[in-house]
């Protein structure tokens, strides 16, 4: 799927995944996807909550080599 | 549990401490219980599940606790949150220290040991870094400083300091009467405003970590001041609290037992060492964490990203062994096992690690944004 900007928040760990997609999302329009790739397992659970709670879409979040890819979609 | 000597209940007391951290570190792994992404969600979300998750684990501590209390097979006033010395300004700057320290450093004390079985290499170094910094706070270098200046501002209380003792000797009245009363307000206000949360009623995990979490620090007391507790040691004719480095009824607590660990490990030939609550408790939460990791097959190696991270992490770590030491424990050692008895102590802790760690995440959204 394309994305109109990627983040790479390998080798972080929380907060700092969230923070530096709320930093992303504030550079992009409505119906923009980012796309994010992280490596800590919590990461996964957090942009769940990250989605619902600011109500931008999570269009997928799936686990390749050992990365997690997040794709969101601003509102 | 008089008859007994200290030498054997060691074993008990070490290998309860053992076993309850082992279901600590497994149903902390499971839940993604962590104190610091409570306040993370909160700050940087506006999602205060989690926060409800560790105040859910306070509530059932607080009435688990005083009930043990109550019941008379614990005393609390031998533990060294309820103390009358009221380091109020150690209470304030450790507190806000180990908050900023734990969001440096991806999580607090127990999240680290948390980490560390799942496989994050950070964390072993946060652990080192905590390790070493907890004892020159608790022994050496840090520690003039927390004694010489931190300790002074202090205010010796009439009697000890948690909130049913203040209020008995301000408004008068039966001291276990204000400790019932108290202890259903507190805990009881606790899990109605938990509850209140529609997302926690739907989430069972949310329940799980809160209400194991805490009746584990209840267990916790139960092992280190009913079966541990010796009212008279044959040899020296003294209380003893077997197996314990501060000499007091302990229960939970993560930043001066990962100094104790290393301290064991360093000075290992010297017989007059021994396997203690706390230290076996942080090898039970690795341990546990671990086996989850394992039969989860979610077991994965992580390291730093670059220089910046392994700083951050290693400043985490000091800062953490600093705060934890000065303000007498961290989010569980103060924010659930010291909140439990009530002491005003640790709930001020408990408000100033918050503070510190809000402001932390705060400044570091601000550093990328400029």
């Amino acid at each position: 799927m394309n994305f109109d900007k990627d983040l790479d928040a390998r080798g972080l760990n929380c907060p700092l995944p969230i923070l530096r997609a709320k930093k992303a999302l504030t550079d992009m329009q409505s119906g923009q996807i980012l796309r994010i790739i992280a490596t800590d397992p919590g990461s996964v659970k957090d942009f769940q909550a990250f989605c619902k709670q600011t109500g931008n879409e999570l269009i997928s979040q799936t686990e390749a080599d050992k990365e997690f890819v997040v794709l969101m979609k601003r509102k | 549990m008089t008859e007994a000597s200290p030498a054997q209940l060691a074993p008990y007391v070490t290998g309860g401490a053992f076993v309850l951290a082992f279901i600590f570190g497994a149903v902390g792994a499971k839940t993604n219980f962590c104190t610091m992404g409570a306040v993370s969600d909160w700050v940087n979300m506006g999602d205060t599940s989690r926060l409800r998750m560790w105040l859910l684990a306070i509530a059932v501590a607080i009435l688990g606790t005083n009930a043990l209390h109550l019941a008379g097979v614990v005393d609390l006033s031998k533990s060294i949150f309820q103390a009358p010395r009221f380091i109020w300004l150690a209470y304030l700057v450790g507190g806000f220290v180990f908050g900023v320290g734990m969001t440096l450093g991806s999580g607090c004390g127990s999240k680290t040991l948390i980490r560390i079985g799942g496989g994050n290499l950070k964390s072993v170094v946060v652990f080192m870094f905590l390790g070493v910094a907890a004892y020159m706070t608790l022994r050496g270098l840090f520690g003039s400083f927390r004694v010489g200046v931190l300790e002074k501002s202090v205010i010796t209380l009439a009697g000890n300091q948690d909130l049913p003792a203040i209020f008995a000797r301000l408004l008068g009245g039966e001291l276990k009467t204000w400790i019932l009363a108290l202890s259903l307000l507190v805990g009881g206000s606790l899990l109605a405003f938990v509850y209140a949360s529609k997302e926690v009623r739907a989430n069972f995990d949310y329940t799980l970590g809160g209400v194991v979490i805490g009746l584990l620090v209840v267990a916790g007391w139960y092992v280190s001041g009913a079966i541990g507790h010796v009212a008279e040691d044959p040899k020296t004719l003294e209380e003893v609290f077997v197996a314990t480095n501060s000499g007091r009824m302990e229960s939970f607590s993560f930043v001066a037992p990962m100094a104790f660990v290393l301290e064991y490990l360093m000075l290992w030939t010297d017989t007059s060492r021994i396997v203690t609550f706390g230290i076996a408790s942080a090898a039970g939460v690795i341990a546990g964490s671990a086996a989850y990791a394992l039969a989860t097959r979610t077991f994965r190696w992580e390291s730093f990203r670059d220089a910046e991270d392994t700083a951050s992490h290693m400043i985490g770590g000091v800062l953490m062994g600093f705060g934890g030491v000065t303000a007498l424990g961290c989010t569980v050692g103060q924010g659930i096992s010291g909140f439990s008895t009530l002491a005003l102590g640790s709930i001020m802790t408990f408000v100033a690690i918050v503070a510190g760690s809000a402001a932390t995440m705060k400044w570091q959204y601000w550093r990328l944004m400029r």
